[in-house]
């Protein structure tokens, strides 16, 4: 079933919050790299919610969305937020290839956002590295994916599985606990973002690529987003200073799981914040009510991008 | 017409020849292998620069060589007592071997060229330092600057590098740092496959260094050598000969081992997504170098001289072979040492002994499909055994298994696109399970579902 038929994207909080910082941080890199007449590509779905977020906070006019659904692609033409939303009907390794001699946009940097439901597999391999082949200088790549330990085959086969995917950036001693639980997650990530530079520096990519996404969060099933830039040889220097100051807030090191929160309990929180100190669980219990203490250091942390969610009846 | 006056042609070299030119016949890793040779090859030199058997005994187990592969930097050290300055003034930087160098210690260096040729490749900014004991038992330390597009733009001889005094090393070695990266090197260092190949190639062709304690650490984590063994037991003993051979006044030491390394695979379908005989094959290894690894080519003679292709079903069987000789020269290997010279005497005399042992076991493969339940019980009772320990003795013993009747079985084949073949596993339960075992739980599911019980 398509996603789109399950859940309305926005409103998943952690998703919502992983989305915000991928676009602050873009926005930051923009003010320094040649981003001129960039071109968005993405899944929009239905909702188009990384579209609005693409055209309003980074000013990106021509945006392509790829969608595969019969039904979901007449949907999408029919929601598509804005004039220069263009809305291409088929799989993303069928719809990729038509771009790349597509004289409107191929010499213009593109900010590529392949945000799958699906787990990592061969597909999805060749739809990372045709972008890394073929697209224009000073691109951003970005890909999400579904990083369960149960999509990669049984524990002990997952070290084999892995290698397969992602090849030869995999250590022939990769344990089996590095494919459990939630390391399997930060696994993922660091061979995906592997498998993405080997790519490129054996492409000889002039400015080879950047990594500079790194994001693990949850709502439901957990997902890994990795992704950097793939500059050109003189914006090298710049990206690099951008995304490895300790400012850069798109690497975070613990997975983004946010609580849900009623409008009440965000409120009274957010009018504690913001805090050098931590917040405390005997605060929280303080102002009356109750929450883990993860979820109280992942509120701090996120606050400013945290959605609140109401249902409006009427 | 005559040639008065223009009686000579000119044969001088270019130093941009060996700069521009002889670096694209190597690849980037071949160069950093050539730099860890010249190490091991101090190393053994401190040893006594015995011949590199395997019944020697040598112990390198203190000495390491650290290699650091920097998005700008390249830096190789080792500990292996360093580079004495009249080798460096007379031999280690000129380009070829001169005739007084000595050829008699058992290394791997053969042509001159591996240092320079290696560090023209990496980048445009170089340092050689160097810690040595000199023979009245003082410390000495110098330093080799090159800056190679400086040391460029002036053809005139003599060719030469400044030498001058260091600061020493911590311990007596070489450090050669590279700087002003190639773009080549840069991005390959900037890749975690090439940096991950690299070690697997360490691992392999160092292997046999690293059970003799040698340590080799890339970018601050260890090498794991590859462990090389053979299994034996009263149905399966190796075989193993040591003889020598003569090349133009040089003595060359020979020793053969060969036998199973792992019972033959259950299937002889290769693509079942394992990678279950990269290690198999034949091994060449001169003056302790792997030079040619687990190789099922025609080099080492699979698919010649009445002797079949590799195939899946040999899996299992591992032959080494052993070349040493005090004089690198006489050694059957490539001027890149990641291959053997196949037209070398030397070699060729010793490929009828490889085939010999190598034929035996593709005749015990195929008598193994007959008789498959006794093959596994004899295979089961094989024990693993360093290849040190083998005992000399001229051919390998394997078990003669007599063809036990069975039900005439078919043999399908087909091919569906990797994709479709993981869909289906995973709706067996299982996104790894062999291709092998999804074919046959499709069949069974269709034959229960057409046919019904038998």
């Amino acid at each position: 079933m398509p996603s789109f038929n399950v859940v309305n994207y926005s409103l998943r909080p952690s998703k919502s919050i992983q989305r915000q910082l991928v676009f602050e941080g873009i926005s930051k890199l923009k003010a320094s790299l040649d981003f001129e007449r960039q071109v968005y590509i993405g899944f929009g779905s239905i909702w188009f919610t990384d579209f609005v977020l693409a055209h309003r906070l980074l000013g990106i006019d021509d945006m392509i969305s790829i969608e595969a659904n019969e039904v979901g692609y007449h949907r999408a033409v029919f929601n598509a937020p804005y004039a220069t939303v263009r809305v291409l009907h088929g799989l993303s390794n069928e719809v990729l290839p038509t771009l790349y001699s597509d004289g409107s946009i191929c010499t213009r940097p593109w900010l590529v956002w392949l945000d799958y439901d699906y787990h990592f597999d061969e597909t999805r391999k060749e739809d990372i590295i045709s972008i890394i082949e073929n697209s224009p200088p000073n691109s951003i790549l970005l890909v999400t994916f579904n990083g369960g330990e149960m999509k990669y085959g049984k524990a002990p086969d997952r070290p084999a599985r892995l290698r397969e995917l992602f090849g030869a950036a995999v250590p022939d001693d990769l344990a089996t606990n590095s494919c459990r639980d939630e390391r399997m997650q930060q696994t993922l990530a660091d061979f995906a973002l592997d498998l993405i530079q080997s790519t490129a520096s054996d492409l000889a990519r002039p400015g080879g690529f950047i990594p500079a996404f790194r994001l693990i969060y949850q709502d439901n099933a957990p997902m890994v987003t990795v992704g950097g830039i793939l500059p050109t040889k003189g914006a090298v220097t710049t990206a690099g200073g951008i995304v490895n100051n300790a400012n850069w807030k798109c690497r975070p090191a613990k997975p983004i799981v946010a609580p849900p929160l009623t409008l009440r309990e965000s409120a009274v929180l957010q009018s504690c914040l913001p805090s050098v100190e931590r917040l405390s669980r005997d605060a929280v219990r303080a102002l009356g009510f109750d929450l883990e203490e993860d979820q109280i250091e992942t509120f701090q942390t996120y606050y400013r991008h945290c959605p609140t969610f109401v249902q409006i009846l009427a | 017409m005559s040639v008065d006056g223009k009686n000579r042609a000119f044969a001088y070299p270019t130093k941009a020849f060996f700069v521009r030119m002889i670096t694209r016949d190597i690849n980037l890793e071949d160069c950093i292998l050539d730099l860890i040779d010249n190490s091991v090859d101090s190393a053994w030199n401190q040893e006594g620069s015995c011949p590199m058997g395997l019944g020697d005994g040598a112990n390198l187990s203190r000495y390491t060589i650290d290699i650091q592969l920097l998005p700008d930097q390249f830096v190789i050290r080792d500990n292996c007592g360093g580079m004495s300055l009249d080798n460096a003034v007379e031999h280690a930087f000129s380009f070829g071997r001169n005739a007084t160098a000595d050829r008699d210690d058992f290394s791997i260096g053969v042509y001159g060229i591996g240092m320079k040729r290696a560090v023209f490749k990496l980048g445009r900014k170089v340092k050689v330092r160097s810690t040595f004991t000199q023979s009245d038992g003082s410390r000495l330390a110098f330093v080799v600057p090159i800056e190679v597009d400086t040391w460029l733009q002036n053809d005139a001889p003599p060719w030469d590098f400044d030498i001058a005094d260091d600061n020493p090393l911590e311990e007596n070695g070489v450090e050669i740092s590279v700087s002003e990266l190639t773009p080549g090197s840069a991005s390959s260092f900037n890749s975690p496959a090439f940096v991950q190949n690299l070690r697997r190639i360490i691992a392999r062709d160092y292997s046999l260094h690293m059970q003799r304690g040698l340590k080799i650490r890339l970018n601050g984590n260890p090498v794991v050598g590859w462990a090389i063994n053979l299994l034996q037991s009263d149905d399966f003993i190796p075989m193993r000969v040591e003889y020598t051979d003569e090349l133009e006044g040089d003595t060359v030491g020979i020793e053969i081992i060969g036998g199973m390394a792992a019972p033959p695979p259950e299937s002889i379908d290769p693509d079942e997504g394992d990678d279950g005989d990269r290690r198999f094959g034949w091994y060449v290894v001169c003056n302790g170098r792997i030079v040619l690894a687990a190789d099922k080519s025609a080099l080492t003679g699979w698919g010649t001289e009445d002797w079949p292709q590799w195939h899946y079903q040999y899996a299992g069987f591992i032959g080494i072979i052993l070349f040493t000789a005090a004089n690198a020269a006489a050694l059957p290997l490539t001027t890149t040492k990641r291959s053997v010279d196949t037209s070398s005497e030397i070699y060729r005399r010793a490929r009828p002994r490889m085939r010999e042992v190598s034929k035996r076991w593709i005749s015990y493969t195929n008598q193994r499909k007959q008789a498959l339940d006794e093959a596994r019980k004899r295979e089961s009772a094989a024990v693993s055994v360093p290849l040190a320990s083998i005992a000399q003795r001229p051919a390998v013993t394997l078990p003669v298994l007599v063809a036990k009747p069975a039900q005439k079985s078919a043999n399908v084949n087909y091919s569906v696109p990797v994709s479709r073949m993981k869909k289906l596993a995973q709706e067996f339960g299982n996104i790894n399970m062999p291709y092998r075992d999804v074919g046959l739980r499709a069949f069974e599911y269709t034959y229960q579902d057409l046919v019904g019980k038998d």
